[in-house]
């Protein structure tokens, strides 16, 4: 029986007790009998069970290419990815809009690039980013850039407030064509003025794609409510599995879209001369797509959808304020971000004398999975002055009890060896 | 295998760090052994010293001591990196430029650094220790 919303049950309240459960993985010891206290969640999240069954029954009972063919197991395949993606578009508020698999957000970014800007921007268009972008939301528009002769405005963010200067922005966005733009910062956690912005970039008369990555563990987005024109997300970081995201797409955007790789699941006919496309969201899917991918989204969507959002996203800015609150009795610790409601669930943070490097190896010798390096926004670190930062993020399966283990070690390491 | 016969000084060390009960004792044996080493000063760090292909900001500079035997000066903005320099150059200590050349880095290995030691860590450290033998050979040239 085919899926409908009504599969999905009245969402509660999140019980990290329950959701842990779920998760085997959080049972490992690590290293020297040490027992693993994950909190490398902004890098990617730990799959239930459930999207481990669905991949693995998938794989064992389904197997089979999507489209096309006339076999049982082809149909089956064919319903189960087709049903992922419905149930995505639900989940994001996007029924009436368009929603492309791709590898993940970086290539969600890539397509956005080729497909709809290479298409219509030209010599002399303007694009406005942030300093606040990660590099997957800033090396494709460099490229695009330097082949179209685009100019690239950037939205510079204050050191202290760690919030967009939207004076500036309100400047850059006229007459510009196109705002990238990241929805909630993956070194911050900052939830940049979304609504603002979407609201400056239509006066201008521009389009606005949002990297969504870090905003959607916490957050369903809306897509529609929100009125954004593309929006890029990653399955792997909200319970998913690895080597599949997405680009919503309004409906108009995707009319100006041009198809980006050619071959497999994107052509209507093909003759020697030339060839038609699919006139749906398969345009942009070349190849065969990320079946086994697509149903373990669906499945990690399936189990998110017991819990109410809202209260993930308190539960998470709760750990993350905690940590603050606990990082700050550190003498020497310097903290990025301001972790006020909307916020994710991220804590960036450096020692003045202890190297990002050391820190997380004697934490990782006690248990503790944290993120180290430039994450990937390398612009925004320089703004610092800082080469990296340490940083823990959080997501429903962590508990108020790991925050302690992990302030307490932190302390202890600094006390030691700072 | 056969076994390996390391320096005298070196061999305590390993013998030291795998007696060590944990990696977590073993990064702290590691963190004081970094000031053991005949420190590079932050004025010398160029681009011909940079160690590349490590997560740190590492340098090493190849040196000889009077009598013509090898000697390694070096520094790293991590501790835990400026330890394995030490513990390198400690090794390498004394010895001619051909025993530079051929000597193993599988002392890493031995003293149990290498599990706890992540891949980019370690390709860091493979890196060092490249880049200590082709500064050693250029010595010779």
């Amino acid at each position: 029986m085919a899926w409908s919303i009504d599969d999905w049950p009245a969402p509660i309240a999140l019980s990290v007790e329950e959701a842990r459960k779920d998760f085997p993985i959080l049972q490992r010891i690590v290293g020297d009998g040490k027992k693993l206290i994950y909190l490398d969640n902004a890098a990617t999240t730990q799959k239930p069970q459930q999207v481990i069954d669905a991949m693995s029954d998938y794989y064992c009972n389904t197997n089979s290419n999507v489209h096309r063919a006339a076999h049982t197991l082809a149909s089956e395949a064919t319903i189960a990815y087709e049903e992922s993606r419905l149930k995505l578009k639900h989940w994001f508020g996007a029924t009436q809009s368009r929603l492309v698999f791709t590898s993940g957000t970086t290539e969600a970014i890539n397509l956005a690039a080729h497909s709809w800007a290479r298409t219509n921007l030209v010599k002399g268009d303007a694009i406005v980013l942030t300093e606040m972008e990660h590099h997957a939301d800033i090396v494709p528009w460099q490229m695009l850039a330097k082949e179209k002769g685009v100019e690239l405005r950037w939205t510079p963010f204050d050191l202290e407030t760690f919030e967009l200067d939207m004076e500036a922005f309100a400047i850059a966005v006229k007459g510009a064509k196109l705002v990238a733009c990241v929805h909630t910062s993956n070194v911050l956690g900052v939830r940049n003025p979304i609504e603002e912005i979407i609201r400056l970039t239509h006066e201008a008369g521009a389009k606005l794609i949002l990297d969504a990555a870090q905003a959607a563990p916490h957050d369903r987005l809306n897509f529609e409510g929100l009125g954004v024109d593309m929006l890029a997300i990653s399955a792997h970081k909200m319970g998913g599995p690895t080597g599949i995201g997405a680009l919503l797409i309004n409906e108009s955007t995707f009319q100006q879209m041009e198809p980006f790789m050619g071959g497999g699941d994107m052509i209507r006919e093909v003759y020697l001369d030339y060839s038609t496309y699919q006139e749906n969201e398969h345009m942009l899917e070349a190849g065969t797509p990320k079946i086994a991918e697509a149903i373990g989204w669906g499945a990690a969507i399936d189990w998110m959808a017991q819990w109410d959002i809202e209260s993930v996203h308190q539960h998470g800015l709760y750990l993350a304020q905690k940590t603050v609150a606990g990082l700050r009795k550190i003498s020497g610790m310097r903290i990025f971000g301001r972790h006020a409601k909307g916020d994710g669930a991220v804590v960036s943070f450096l020692h003045d004398t202890l190297h990002a490097n050391d820190l997380a190896a004697f934490l990782d010798a006690r248990g503790f999975a944290i993120r180290t390096g430039h994450h990937c926004a390398q612009p925004l670190l320089r703004k610092f002055n800082i080469a990296a930062t340490n940083r823990v993020s959080y997501w429903l399966y962590n508990t108020e009890h790991e925050v302690d283990e992990f302030i307490a070690a932190t302390t202890e390491v600094c006390k030691k060896f700072a | 295998m056969a076994t390996i016969e390391w320096p005298e000084e070196l061999l305590e060390i390993i013998d030291d760090f795998a007696a060590a009960f944990d990696s977590s004792e073993r990064y702290e044996m590691l963190f004081e052994l970094a000031d053991d080493v005949d420190e590079l000063p932050l004025s010398e760090w160029t681009s011909s010293t940079k160690v590349h292909g490590c997560q740190s900001e590492a340098h090493v500079l190849a040196c000889l001591n009077v009598d013509g035997s090898f000697h390694l000066k070096g520094a790293a903005d991590s501790k835990l990196v400026q330890g394995l320099i030490s513990i390198t150059a400690t090794a390498l200590e004394g010895l001619s430029l051909t025993e530079v050349a051929i000597f193993p880095p599988t002392y890493v290995e031995e003293m149990g650094l290498k599990d706890a030691l992540s891949p980019s860590r370690a390709n860091g450290f493979l890196n060092m220790f490249k880049k200590v033998q082709h500064e050693a050979a250029l010595l010779g040239d």
